[in-house]
């Protein structure tokens, strides 16, 4: 019987091409773009994962609340580790630290090669007890066990020391001290939410400050894992935290701390914090995408659906004759669904082929590293198997329960049974198909709009034409105004400023004490270390107040600039009253001598806030804080400048790669994420509406075909060729204003939802939703026309002959 | 080996309620040749879809083989008419996508068959209805008399003990509209029992007994031959 079933399949299928094409190939697109979401969402969920501990592993990440200013550090001071480990050795198996010197570049050396890296760290020994990293070379026990020594990826053996070995070997660090290599790992996954080059021991780091690690619990530029002991949860330990921070954080500040564990595998799609180590994803996106998969699936199973309901009258007579000859109603209903399962393997197949010809492109774009193989792991193959067999029977069960129950006398009198039926639940079909492609068209402008928007919403500052050179470690540091005298000298430099972080992308938070707070207690405030002229490099406006003054010897020991949402903040009532408050520092008494507008320090994923600009007096301070170097240029005289630039640089710095980039560039990286997601929307909502366009035109065809009589009787009434395309496609354009009436409040919904996760949100225009709903009518008016079309050309006599 | 009373059968619209069939009451015996003839919608359709159980009636009794079948369900009609009933229709109602040889296999997938019981069956009836040579072709690539005499190999494939022929030679021109009727009078002969629906008279001819049928109900029942 089965062999029988195949056999009708098949010669259905070879007997209606037309049909058979846009069903086949609307599934397989849809499953095809499901696929590649699912592999997509299968990586990021798998970030961390491949650590053998990884569901024992938690990040510590401590809030610093100061009546809602502060931070939410990934980061801990350097002495909480050890001291947890110390406090508490029932609880907790292993603690790391990993640290950078709060700065992503390093000169390293090894003989005549000089690389500026990012991917330098230094961790505690016990870095390859916690995290799983495959040796190449190298014993993981003691790797890390001395000063000075370092393990670094395979990519970075190939880099610097290409055939030789490098065990054994020294890279310089900074020009400073070497570093013995002590191990060779395989580079570190793509799907790991942490990516170094080199790890070096802890130890190594005690020379610079005076022979032991920072002592204080005020700084925290560690990033602290630990392995919990398996009989222990997380919430056990998080309960003895409020008894360590009073014991060990200062009196100035342990009632502002919070200290708090966050799941190793939570940190790639749900951290959020200051001072990650790497920018993360978000989870919120992967339920976008994964809706967009589902969607993409349920469209083209509707397609096929449809289609099959459409065309059944052409197998009305096989049906009905099988069961004149005794079949049972459920052979039938397992004959239909048998053929759909059949048909979704097909398209399976060619789905598996679109996918590995695509991964490749799709691996670029998302910078990621996805292999169809993983579908092989037996979850996932019985998920697809499974899948199919949803797809298949959903598909199936529609068509199979409507063309199992024609009637045999129906088929004998030539009618095909409950067409009214069928028509309506396929006008059902047609709308949620495209109340879904309304939905998703909505959605992907509104995201594109609000990428748009992050990236030219006025932060604040002038971000444009500023180019920004790292300079810290680096001799410039030392002579800055002179290096900042000779680039003045040049015409098309407009200003140069010094900071410590990047303007709009980072920032640390530093104490502070404002006049009318409580004397025993610092407030850890946002703040920028600065240069003179940061205000007029980036374009600030002084509100009240003045600007630091070259001229005013005092400014850098005394004075200090904040926004107006400090002053709101501190509570004083004007920003001409905050002028001559005193705002305590860590360098002593100083003065308010500027008020500035208010700006997004960082991604506009939050809203601007308090803030403090300030300058340090000390030598060694400038040091510490003179990481970047900021120049405003005239528009248009970078190509000009960038010789300049590096001429200067070399003159300043000896056998260091001269490094820039542009602000606004750099900033656009915030938008990493989102800029990712508004493409990927973008290609699967045209795949969706691509598919649902294919349905349309088996549809459309489908019912052209099917009123061939009806079209011949009318021409010889006379009606006109627009008259007959009008009939053909208004039905269907009814369809699609119903789709949109129920699409606009339901993205609108979805929408406003989404946008709540931004600070700054751009405004959902009316005007989307029309132009939206007038596209997909546009595009159904098309679809629909050329078939009506054909169908109006036809000559009557024909027709109505062949009838 | 049929019986019929008071069948009636009424079609209901939402506005117009017709009756097909009339209180109709009689009787086929095992091995008979019966025509059911009268003019265009007098229910002689609707009448040998009753009887070839793919309908109930409204009203009154149907017995097939002595058993009260007219409230049976759709299961227990299906099974009943696989293992009792061959059909042959006017429009020969052939499968397009499938062969001549699995046109006539399908009544026998259906009871469950073995497939070399199967294969040994349709060749014999292919042999009887001369088709073998054409038993790869499809339907649409045959002539109007070898398709009717495919759906008549199908018809009796299954070995039933009644034939329902409706208009069996509507579609043929007279030389292979006798071919069809004389198979079909040779397998009464051999045993079956036959009713066929027809407007010609000829044939009727080859019936033993013609009921005439007339407004959904019977006006005459002639009985032109001798029942042996």
């Amino acid at each position: 019987m089965i062999g029988n079933y195949i056999k009708v399949a098949y010669r259905n299928v070879i007997k209606r091409k037309l049909y058979s094409i846009i069903n086949t190939t609307g599934l397989a697109l849809g499953i095809a773009s499901f696929f590649i979401i699912a592999l997509y969402i299968i990586d990021e969920l798998s970030y961390d994962r491949y650590n053998t501990k990884a569901e024992k592993i938690y990040r510590i990440c401590q809030i610093y609340d100061f009546g809602g200013v502060g931070e939410n550090s990934a980061s801990l001071p350097f002495p909480v580790a050890f001291t947890l480990k110390s406090d508490y050795p029932d609880m907790i198996d292993e603690v790391v630290r990993i640290f950078n010197y709060q700065s992503p570049r390093s000169l390293m050396v090894y003989e005549d090669k000089r690389f500026v890296e990012k991917g330098l760290f230094f961790a505690d020994s016990t870095f390859f007890d916690v995290f799983d990293h495959e040796f190449v070379k190298g014993n993981p026990e003691t790797a890390l066990d001395k000063n000075y020594s370092v393990v670094i990826t395979e990519s970075m053996a190939d880099k610097y020391f290409g055939n030789e070995d490098p065990i054994g070997k020294t890279i310089k660090f900074e020009e400073t001290y070497s570093l013995f290599v002590t191990g060779i790992i395989k580079d570190v996954p793509g799907h790991s939410h942490f990516h170094f080059d080199f790890i070096a021991s802890m130890t190594s780091v005690e020379r610079v400050y005076g022979g032991r690690l920072p002592q204080t619990w005020v700084w925290n530029p560690c990033w602290t894992y630990i392995v919990l002991n398996k009989n222990v949860n997380p919430g056990q330990l998080e309960k003895m935290f409020p008894d360590f921070v009073n014991k060990y954080f200062y009196d100035a500040e342990k009632d502002n701390v919070t200290l708090y564990l966050q799941p190793l595998t939570d940190i790639h799609l749900k951290s959020r914090l200051d001072y990650e180590i790497e920018a993360n994803s978000n989870i919120a996106y992967l339920y976008i995408l994964g809706g967009i998969g589902i969607f993409l699936l349920i469209i083209a199973s509707i397609n096929f659906m449809n289609l099959s309901t459409a065309t059944s009258s052409s197998r009305a007579k096989e049906i009905g004759m099988k069961k004149v000859v005794g079949a049972y109603r459920t052979q039938l209903i397992c004959q239909f669904i048998g053929e759909s399962i059949i048909m979704t393997l097909v398209a399976l197949v060619i789905a598996l082929i679109m996918v590995e010809i695509t991964l490749p492109t799709f691996n670029n774009f998302t910078d990621k590293n996805i292999d169809l193989n993983i579908l092989l792991e037996p979850t996932y193959l019985f998920s697809i198997i499974g899948l199919v067999l949803i797809i298949g029977i959903l598909s199936g069960v529609y068509p199979s329960f409507y063309l199992s129950a024609i009637s045999p006398i129906s088929v004998l009198r030539g009618s095909t049974g409950k067409e009214n039926g069928s028509a309506i639940a396929r006008k059902v079909l047609v709308v949620l198909q495209f109340t879904i492609s309304i939905m998703l068209i909505i959605g992907t402008v509104i995201i594109f709009k609000q990428l748009q928007f992050l990236q030219k919403t006025d932060p604040g500052f002038n971000k444009e034409n500023i180019i920004v050179i790292p300079v810290s470690r680096t001799p410039i540091v030392g002579k800055y105004d002179v290096f900042k005298g000779e680039l003045m000298a040049n015409p098309s430099i407009v200003s140069v400023t010094a900071m410590d972080d990047v303007f709009g992308s980072a920032h640390n938070t530093h104490e502070f004490r404002p006049e009318g707070f409580p004397d025993n207690k610092w407030q850890f405030y946002p703040a920028l270390v600065v240069q003179y002229d940061f205000i007029k490099t980036f374009g600030l406006e002084i509100l009240a107040g003045r600007d630091y003054n070259e001229k005013n010897q005092t400014d850098p020991i005394t004075g200090i600039i904040i926004n107006e949402a400090m002053v709101k903040h501190v509570g004083w009532c004007s920003n001409e009253e905050a002028i001559g408050k005193i705002f305590r520092s860590l360098q002593g008494r100083e003065k308010v001598i500027g008020v500035i507008n208010d700006f997004n320090a960082t991604s506009l994923h939050k809203s601007s806030g308090p803030f403090v600009i300030n300058m340090k007096e000390s030598r060694s301070s400038i040091a510490w804080f003179l990481n970047y170097v900021a120049i405003r240029i005239t528009p248009g005289a970078h190509d000009d400048l960038h010789g300049f630039l590096e001429e200067k640089w070399n003159e300043f710095v000896e056998n260091r790669p001269f490094e820039y980039f542009f602000l606004d560039e750099e900033l656009k990286k915030l938008y990493k994420e989102e800029n990712n997601l508004s493409t990927l929307s973008l290609i699967f909502t045209i795949m969706v509406l691509f598919i649902a366009a294919l349905g349309l035109l088996g549809l459309s065809s489908y019912m052209a075909e099917k009123r061939t009589k009806e079209i011949g009787i009318r021409k010889v009434m006379g009606a006109s060729g627009f008259r007959i395309i009008s009939l053909l496609t208004i039905e269907f354009l009814k369809l699609i204003i119903i789709a949109n009436i129920i699409a606009w409040p339901l993205a609108y919904f979805i929408i406003n939802d989404w946008l709540h996760h931004f600070a700054y949100q751009t405004p959902v225009s009316w005007y989307i939703f029309l132009i939206s709903g007038l596209a997909t009518m546009g595009m159904a008016l098309i679809i629909t026309s050329v078939k009506a079309y054909t169908a109006s050309r036809t000559n009557p006599a024909d027709t109505l002959k062949y009838e | 080996m049929i019986k019929t009373v008071n069948l009636t059968k009424i079609f209901r619209t939402d506005e117009v309620e017709t009756t097909a069939l009339n209180k109709v009451t009689f009787e086929v015996k095992k091995g008979e040749f019966v025509a059911i003839m009268g003019p265009s919608g007098c229910g002689k359709s609707t009448l040998l879809n009753i009887l070839g159980l793919l309908d109930n009636p409204s009203n009154g009794d149907y017995y097939f083989s002595d058993h009260e079948v007219s409230k049976f369900n759709e299961r227990h009609r299906a099974k009943l008419r696989k293992e009792n009933i061959g059909f042959v229709f006017q429009n020969f109602n052939l499968i397009d996508e499938l062969t001549v040889f699995e046109n006539i296999e399908l009544p026998l997938i259906y009871l469950g068959m073995s497939s070399g019981k199967r294969k040994m069956r349709v060749g014999e009836v292919m042999d009887q209805m001369q088709i073998s040579h054409r038993k790869k072709h499809f339907p649409l690539q045959l002539s109007g008399g070898q398709q009717q005499r495919v759906a008549v190999a199908r018809a009796i494939v299954a070995e039933p003990r009644l034939i329902l022929a409706d208009e069996p030679t509507g579609n043929l021109d007279s030389t292979h509209g006798e071919e069809v009727m004389t198979l079909i009078e040779n397998l009464n002969q051999a045993g079956t029992t036959v009713i066929i629906v027809t407007h010609s008279q000829r044939d009727a001819e080859y019936a033993q007994r013609i009921v005439q049928l007339f407004d959904g109900q019977i006006i005459t029942e002639n009985i032109k031959k001798r029942f042996i």
